[in-house]
């Protein structure tokens, strides 16, 4: 039982990073940024998970789209996620760094699923390069 | 009783389900202390020939020189030189001329030109150093390298056979390999012009000449001393050491990168 608590720990705390891309050509590690939205598609492909959510602008109201990149799925499944763990409809809080060019497009560190209170690392490559 | 028929109950439903994924697969013949951690420090296995075994998933080792390193599938670090192969280097890399302002330019634009953003082959020095597993699998006269990104292998051929004569240039060029004692020396030619070695855009080509010594000092890890000598893109021979640990418990999980690459996209580039 040690082992296998040891191994959900592990998963749970070990950083895990998907080193695809220039993390600092795309995004800005300086501009975190936390998102609370409704999920509205989920691309579960190499080399990067890409989830769209709907974001309402709490100044205007008007709800604005968002692209979340994640982790690829080899990094994810070894983070302890399932392929259907998020699906459209779920409500979830992201934690991630802004796009340099002012798209609607976070690189996620973490995500919380509302339902389940259930927070999971995204597999940032912030720290690769 | 009943305690033990629903942990047990429990540890098989767990097993089923990541052995699914091939994810906490128990990998066979690993060394373990007392607590059942993995004895990082036990002697390398050894082929039927006595020679060491370099067989293994390998990730690179950027644990402290005090610090036990990791065996687990899930922490997967960059090398410390995979952004800058010569950062250890006094004076860093000696580049020629003509390739100076080439690699200031990879660096200054965050290696947007890079080839493994879109989606090309790693070589296999770099490869030591990205955080994507590799497989040995190491028989008396071939070891197969397996790079989990974009499906890769290497192979590297321990048979005695000469490397060939003005080869056509390929991503992971002709490796022929002797032994020396326990270390495994790998001679490769016939790389590709302009093969980035590290995230600066550092490069080597056609003319270069790689040794790699690869030792395996105890069960969990791989020593490489590698040696580059590219008289088109550097001053001079130079050397540097690489360290793996092993990966147990853990599989290959492929990333095909041109399934749904945008980073190009994303940035406004072109290919």
């Amino acid at each position: 039982m040690n082992r296998l608590f040891l191994l959900i720990v592990t998963t749970l705390f070990c950083v895990s990073a998907s080193g695809h891309h220039s993390f600092p050509a795309q995004y800005d590690i300086n501009q975190s940024v936390t998102l609370n939205g409704v999920v509205t598609e989920v691309q579960w492909t190499n080399p990067h998970i890409f989830i769209m959510m709907n974001v309402e602008n709490e100044d205007s109201g008007d709800t604005e789209e968002w692209t979340l990149e994640l982790g690829g799925p080899n990094t994810l499944l070894r983070l302890g996620w399932k392929r259907n763990d998020l699906k459209p409809g779920d409500v979830i809080e992201v934690d991630g760094s802004l796009a340099r060019n002012g798209s609607p497009l976070v690189n996620a560190e973490s995500i919380i699923m509302e339902a389940t209170g259930r927070r999971m690392l995204a597999g940032s490559s912030r720290n690769d390069n | 009783m009943i305690k033990q028929i629903i942990f047990f109950c429990f540890s098989v439903l767990i097993s089923n389900q990541l052995a699914a994924q091939w994810i906490g697969y128990p990998t066979t013949d690993v060394p373990r202390s007392k607590d059942g951690s993995v004895d990082m420090r036990a002697p390398a296995p050894r082929l039927p020939d006595g020679k060491p075994d370099l067989s293994g998933i390998w990730i690179s080792d950027n644990t402290p020189v005090d610090e036990p390193s990791p065996s687990d599938p899930f922490s997967l670090p960059s090398g410390r030189l995979m952004t800058n192969m010569g950062a250890e280097m006094e004076g860093g890399l000696p580049y020629q001329d003509w390739l100076i302002p080439i690699v200031a330019r990879h660096t200054e634009n965050l290696a947007i030109e890079d080839p493994h953003i879109r989606c090309l082959p790693d070589n296999f020095l770099r490869a030591y150093g990205l955080p994507h597993m590799l497989k040995f699998v190491h028989k008396d006269e071939l070891m197969i390298v397996l790079n989990e990104m974009n499906v890769g292998y290497r192979q590297v051929f321990i048979d005695g056979r000469d490397l060939p004569e003005d080869p056509s240039p390929s991503w992971q060029g002709y490796s022929s390999a002797r032994w020396e004692g326990d270390t495994l020396m790998i001679e490769t030619i016939g790389v590709r012009d302009g093969t980035w070695i590290d995230w600066n855009g550092s490069q080597i080509g056609e003319q270069a000449r790689i040794i790699e010594e690869i030792t395996r000092p105890d069960y969990g890890h791989l020593d490489i001393k590698v040696t580059v000598d590219d008289p088109v893109a550097y001053t001079r021979p130079w050397s540097v050491n690489l360290r793996e640990r092993i990966v147990v418990d853990g599989e290959l999980i492929d990333e095909v990168c041109l399934e749904n690459e945008r980073f190009v996209e994303h940035m406004n580039l072109e290919y």
